[in-house]
């Protein structure tokens, strides 16, 4: 563990279980996701983990329609920056809602999307 | 701290190249180097920008490559990298290096060459400038980095497709007017409209191409540049970085470090943005210039698009943006980008743009963004 109390490697190896783990600061009670050293806001290096529900509502997304190499066979699909119930955002991948039903807004709620060793981030319907 | 000033300029041909990137940087830099009037052996050291010549060239080391090419082995030399910035960056320590006394004549630039590759091998080459643990795996890509942007200002200032469309059309009018272009052909709101879309909202005549091509700038102190009559002066140079993750950006409809660049470049030059006569900007996509117009403060928060629709940023308009046809249709070799934009600001103001001259122009602004809107650099030229 470092001083931030998560890695990112266990921040995925919990996502990967369907947890959200984000990480509060001590002094200002910011919220923070990916786990960094100082806390941006107040330069304070005291970090608790805490366990996120998950729950959110999309901010913006987009239908990404000419992929990477590699992932040709999953074009189109839509990524979003979701925002958290908690107050912090994440960016993930949306799985199982219809283009046309999205909208800024919109509920969702994460779900880990699990590719052999990979894991990314995706929300589904709530 | 030493007044600099760019004394030549280099630009290759924008397109597609069968040399490699570090050939295309050596002829950008001779040509450099002869429009300064300085002696090859007056260089004394060289900042060298490259992005994906790692992957796509299988080439590290580029700087002594770049500097072996161009025939001068000896001089010290360093690769930057910041993304679509890179060398935009390099600039700006050049400018440093010159500044502080350590040496008298610097060359910086840069050149990118990905025409070699498939167009989805080179699409995962600059995803690499997004995060590699989080965006990357969700398939995020450059056009989807703008795309959430172009969707969040569209909502929150009621953009439109048209208006974005309209930026287009107007950088393939310069860039008719620019023989170094890589589109030199005028195209229609209808064809932007109509094209296939890329990431939602964003279409393909919404993106600038991949591109090959160098760029190069010789900078010099004072005492050098005070004889040359066609010397420009760099005012400012200013870098900002936000961070890495866009969903920690604080407005998806802003761009933070435009935006706290340009405040810092304008204090170091002394200027306002109501001072400047012509602008090369960072139009990787349609709503990126339409954002950076409303950073650098030539409009409103939200105004970029109506701007953009009135035709206030064409060339004969209130504020010339991107006469040179801009990333969209002069084309964008990522590691030359930042000193092509300069290239093309020192030809303004030394009144030698020919067809797509902004008359009477005495200051210009640059400005170069990398990656997911975590790199921002903003300089200012002038003639006394």
């Amino acid at each position: 563990m470092t001083e931030n109390g998560l890695t990112l490697k266990h921040f995925f190896e919990e996502a990967r279980a369907g947890r959200l783990t984000g990480i509060r600061c001590g002094k200002c009670s910011e919220l923070s996701i990916p786990p960094k050293q100082f806390c941006p806001g107040c330069q304070e290096r005291n970090w608790t983990p805490v366990p996120l529900a998950g729950k959110g509502a999309i901010t913006s997304f987009t239908v990404i329609r000419v992929a990477p190499r590699g992932r040709a066979d999953e074009a189109p699909y839509a990524v979003a920056v979701v925002r958290l119930d908690e107050g912090v955002s994440l960016l993930g991948r949306i799985v199982d809602i219809p283009f046309d039903a999205l909208r800024s807004g919109l509920p969702v709620r994460f779900r880990p999307l699990v590719k052999g060793e990979e894991t990314a981030l995706g929300f589904g319907p709530v | 701290m030493r007044r600099v000033a760019v004394i030549g300029v280099g630009v290759t041909k924008f397109g597609k190249h069968d040399r490699t990137s570090a050939e295309l940087f050596a002829e950008a830099a001779a040509d450099a180097i002869g429009d300064a009037d300085v002696s090859p052996a007056a260089i004394q050291a060289l900042y060298y920008g490259n992005v994906t010549g790692g992957e796509g060239e299988k080439q590290l080391h580029m700087g002594p490559l770049a500097a072996t090419l161009l025939g001068l082995p000896t001089i010290p030399t360093t690769r930057f990298e910041n993304a679509c910035a890179t060398s935009h960056a390099a600039f700006r320590h050049a400018m440093m290096e010159v500044a502080s006394g350590i040496s008298d004549v610097v060359l910086v630039g840069g050149a990118e060459r990905v025409l070699n590759i498939p167009t989805d091998a080179a699409t995962e080459y600059f995803a690499y400038c997004s995060d590699a643990s989080m965006e990357q795996t969700a398939g995020l890509t450059f056009p989807g980095v703008f795309a959430l942007i172009a969707r969040a200002h569209m909502e929150k200032y009621g953009t439109s497709e048209e208006q974005m469309a309209h930026v287009a059309v107007k950088n393939h009018r310069h860039g008719v007017l620019n023989p170094k272009a890589q589109f030199r052909k005028e195209i229609t709101l209808e064809t932007v409209l109509k094209s296939a879309y890329v990431a939602d909202p964003l279409k393909l005549f919404d993106c600038c191409p991949f591109t090959d091509g160098g760029a190069a700038l010789v900078l010099a102190a004072e005492e050098v540049a005070r004889k040359r009559p066609r010397a420009v002066w760099a005012l400012a140079s200013q870098a900002a970085t936000d961070t890495m993750f866009m969903h920690e950006k604080r407005d998806l409809a802003r761009v933070m470090a435009t935006e706290r660049a340009a405040v810092a470049a304008y204090r170091q030059a002394g200027k306002t943005p109501a001072d400047v006569d012509v602008v090369e900007l960072h139009d990787c996509f349609t709503i990126a210039e339409i954002v950076a117009t409303e950073g650098l403060g030539f409009f409103e928060p939200g105004a970029g698009g109506v701007a953009a629709e009135k035709g206030w940023t064409s060339l004969g308009g209130k504020i010339p943006v991107n006469p040179s046809g801009g990333l969209k249709a002069k084309g964008h070799p990522i590691g030359a980008t930042g000193a092509a934009q300069i290239a093309e600001i020192v030809n303004q103001l030394r009144g030698e743009a020919g067809a797509r001259q902004v008359e009477g122009a005495r200051t210009g602004l640059t400005h170069t963004l990398g990656g997911n809107t975590a790199t921002v650099l903003v300089s200012l030229f002038g003639r006394d």
